[in-house]
């Protein structure tokens, strides 16, 4: 299943990555060579270019310059083999939300050319792990949004994909759903695959991921494994504000009189 | 709080939460005003004219009929406008020691303050004035008018307590964007009606006032007129019908406000009634071709059900598509061609596909990869589509031959619509994967703003294309029809017809199919910014 991935160790290598929108460049030129086999986090403040990248990435945005390969397959020359390979969570897009959760999975499963028993043994178990059994039925548009974070994630997950990219999956999401979906993930990864989300949550991404890219204003400030980002900071959060610039803006000269004391 | 006390209370709420409504902005103000304004002039009219009916031959029966369609009027605003009335919602009440008994009659008597039953009172007292002869008649009016009003009042208050829960829920908000639909099908309804009096008098609704004259708010009226008819028993029995309904529906309004405020809110508590569903679509699936085919057939018809934006589409283009054939056939000015309208009207469900897909789209895209895959989708879509297309174009037709007695025509009227849905089919698969635009989900708007010129060009590009590429079966048609040996030939209109529309859809899902494959991204684009 990994035969194109191993050869170079890269499960996405993206050259020259430019996208923009009107006047404003959203994304300027990524080089990245994303190893395949680990947890991989995309990581920068709102409006980074975060969305933008990943969009690109899976083939659901047109870049204006640039290449993308995922397992050594050009996302735009050779959809085929791409498609097949890889599991998108996107951010901001909808799901087919007048399907029941199961439905749902039965759907993408079979348009994805799956057998349909499998994808309905499949379904169950992911319904199961995922803690969705008991509302299988229920229609996605009432689901809460870690409902709905969980039901992509498994219809991302039911083709049994090789990349796995997840935008902002933790967004909005319960402590418990939160768990439910890291456990699943860590399994994943555990088993060879590989995972790529994006967040601006600097705590989640050091204490799941084993690899980093940062991001600031369309562009990769810093790659590699997480400690070689880190380097000497005490936390990813500290390395995160010296990468993008932010360390030194500190409130307290200003604001002097907010205290809670006299007014 | 002693139980008299309550009404004016709760009437002077209503007439705070008007005002409150008002004073906070300007614009809201003047929208009001300006309504008010208008209803009160259309009020007015309606009076002056129901009172120049006076005296004119079958006046009773429109009367009645306007009665009655009062009264469904008051009976489905509150499914369609819910937030209209926040004394409506007696939820809201529940935390105060109320009783039923007293509550009801507080609630009743503040739902008689405002624009619609005065409105209402209006029409109901220029009825009575139309149709009453004597001064018994007019005591009767007397009664007759606020019972009549009473009944409308309470069956709006009946159906709203009953549904409170679906009216706050997502349903409910789905059932809204229904009403728009009730309205255009009520207005192509109410014109074929007119049109219909206009040609050949009232005296074509004494069979339909005949049935409704018994059934309450109209029954009120009915009796007003039996009474200077001098029918009295007729006019007691519908008097008490009347009464009946009023108690009947206070009654039930009683036991569901009780209900409402004393049982839990069940509506986000699991409930095990989605799993009969489940199985009997299941048993659609099992019908259907395995692979993307059948999927795609069984999500898009789950979703002219479930979906509420598709649903009204559709519920439009039937209604429309059978409206129109079938009452110009009953007027008898109709032509059986016109049958070729419910094709045309159908047709129109596969412009823009993958805008009604919302952003969900990009499911769709992450799965085609190949020219194939997009064949495979357009073809399962179209599939469908003629599914329920194909019989309700064939019966629109019978029915219109049928009611014209052109049996002869069958075959070719028949051709003609086939061939028409056909380049319907073509044309809106292409224009789907080459001029896609969003339709957002909530409200009344179709088209993204924006998108207006893209929709235009589709929708309105795509229709005159249709019907360039039926030109030339349209041609046959006239020429057969029109030369002396053609006559006999016209039945071989069907089989051309039908291959001819065949052919062009699938043309037109063949050029379609690379376009679409070739332009996922930019289409999903396109369709996101509903």
């Amino acid at each position: 299943m990994t035969e194109g991935t191993q050869a170079d160790g890269a499960a996405v290598r993206v050259r020259g990555l430019w996208k923009r929108f009107g006047e404003q460049v959203a994304v300027a030129g990524i080089d990245l060579d994303l190893p395949a086999g680990k947890f991989i986090g995309l990581v920068g403040p709102n409006g980074a270019g975060k969305t933008t990248t990943l969009s690109m990435v899976t083939g659901l945005l047109r870049p204006d310059q640039g290449t993308v390969e995922i397992a050594g397959h050009d996302v735009w020359r050779d959809p085929v083999a791409v498609k097949a390979r890889i599991g998108v969570l996107p951010e901001g897009l909808r799901l087919f939300e007048r399907l029941s959760g199961r439905e749902l999975l039965a759907y993408s499963g079979r348009l994805r050319g799956l057998p349909g028993a499998e994808v309905d043994k499949r379904a169950t178990q992911l319904l199961d792990v995922l803690d969705l059994a008991g509302a299988q039925h229920k229609l996605v548009v009432d689901y809460s949004t870690g409902m709905r974070k969980k039901i992509g994630l498994a219809a991302a997950l039911l083709h049994n994909p090789e990349v796995l990219f997840l935008d902002e999956p933790f967004e909005g999401v319960d402590p418990v759903s939160a768990q439910t979906i890291r456990g699943v993930l860590e399994r994943y990864t555990a088993s060879g695959a590989t995972v790529v989300f994006s967040s601006h949550v600097m705590e989640l991404v050091e204490s799941l991921c084993d690899w980093v890219a940062v991001m600031a204003a369309g562009r990769i400030r810093a790659h590699g494994p997480l400690a070689e980002v880190r380097g000497d900071a005490p936390s990813l959060q500290r390395a995160f504000l010296e990468l993008v610039g932010a360390d030194g803006r500190d409130a307290s000269s200003d604001l002097d009189w907010l205290g809670g004391g006299a007014r | 709080m002693s139980a008299p006390a309550i009404t004016p209370v709760v009437v002077r709420l209503k007439l705070s939460l008007l005002r409150n409504g008002l004073r906070q902005s300007g614009g809201r103000r003047a929208a009001y005003i300006a309504s008010a304004v208008l209803v009160l002039l259309f009020a007015a009219l309606q009076l002056i004219g129901l009172i120049a009916l006076r005296g004119v031959g079958h006046a009773e029966s429109l009367v009645v009929l306007l009665v009655a369609v009062l009264g469904l009027g008051w009976a489905v605003m509150p499914l369609f406008f819910p937030s209209g009335d926040e004394t409506l919602d007696p939820t809201r009440l529940v935390m105060l020691p109320l009783r039923p008994r007293p509550l009801v009659r507080a609630l009743l008597v503040a739902s008689l303050v405002g624009i619609g039953p005065l409105f209402t009172l209006c029409m109901f007292t220029g009825s009575v004035i139309a149709v009453a002869r004597g001064g018994a008649a007019f005591a009767v009016g007397v009664l007759a008018v606020p019972l009549a009003l009473l009944v409308c009042v309470a069956l709006a208050r009946a159906v709203a307590a009953a549904n409170v829960r679906l009216l706050t829920s997502r349903k409910g908000r789905d059932l809204a964007v229904l009403s728009g639909l009730v309205i255009a099908i009520g207005a192509q309804v109410v014109n074929f009606g007119a049109q219909r009096l206009g040609s050949s008098g009232l005296g074509e609704l004494d069979p339909v006032a005949g049935v409704l004259q018994w059934i309450p708010p109209a029954s009120a009226v009915g009796a007003v007129h039996a009474v200077g008819e001098g029918a009295h028993g007729t006019a007691l029995a519908q008097l008490a019908l009347s009464v009946a309904a009023l108690v009947v529906l206070l009654a039930l309004w009683s036991r569901s406000l009780t209900r409402l405020m004393t049982a839990p809110d069940g509506s986000t508590l699991q409930t095990g009634e989605k799993a009969v569903r489940e199985r009997s679509a299941s048993g659609l699936a099992r019908l259907l071709p395995a692979g993307r085919t059948g999927t795609v057939v069984e999500r898009s018809l789950r979703y002219v059900w479930r979906d509420p934006k598709t649903k009204a589409a559709w519920v439009t283009s039937l209604a429309i598509g059978l409206i129109v054939p079938v009452f110009n056939a009953w007027q008898g000015t109709g032509s059986v061609y016109f049958a070729c309208f419910a094709a045309g009207m159908l047709g129109i469900q596969m412009y823009n596909q993958f805008g009604q897909d919302t952003s969900a789209f990009w499911m769709v895209a992450m799965t085609i990869s190949t020219t194939r895959d997009a064949y495979a989708e357009l073809r399962a879509r179209a599939l469908a589509l003629l599914l329920i297309t194909l019989p309700y174009a064939t019966l629109v037709t019978v029915l219109t031959t049928a009611m014209l007695g052109a049996w002869r025509r069958l075959p070719e009227t028949l051709g003609l619509s086939f061939a028409l849905l056909g380049a319907m089919l073509a044309t809106g698969a292409w224009t789907s994967a080459r001029f896609p635009y969003s339709i957002p989900q909530e409200g009344h708007k179709n088209v993204a703003p924006g998108q207006v010129g893209l929709a235009w060009i589709s929708i309105f590009g795509g229709m005159i294309a249709a019907a360039v590429l039926c030109a030339p079966v349209i041609a046959l048609t006239i020429w057969w029809n029109l030369s002396a040996d053609g006559q006999d030939l016209l039945w071989l209109l069907l089989p051309v017809g039908t291959a001819y529309g065949a052919l062009l859809t699938l043309l037109g899902l063949r050029l379609a199919a690379p376009q679409t494959a070739r332009r996922l991204p930019e289409i999903l684009t396109a369709v996101s910014k509903g």
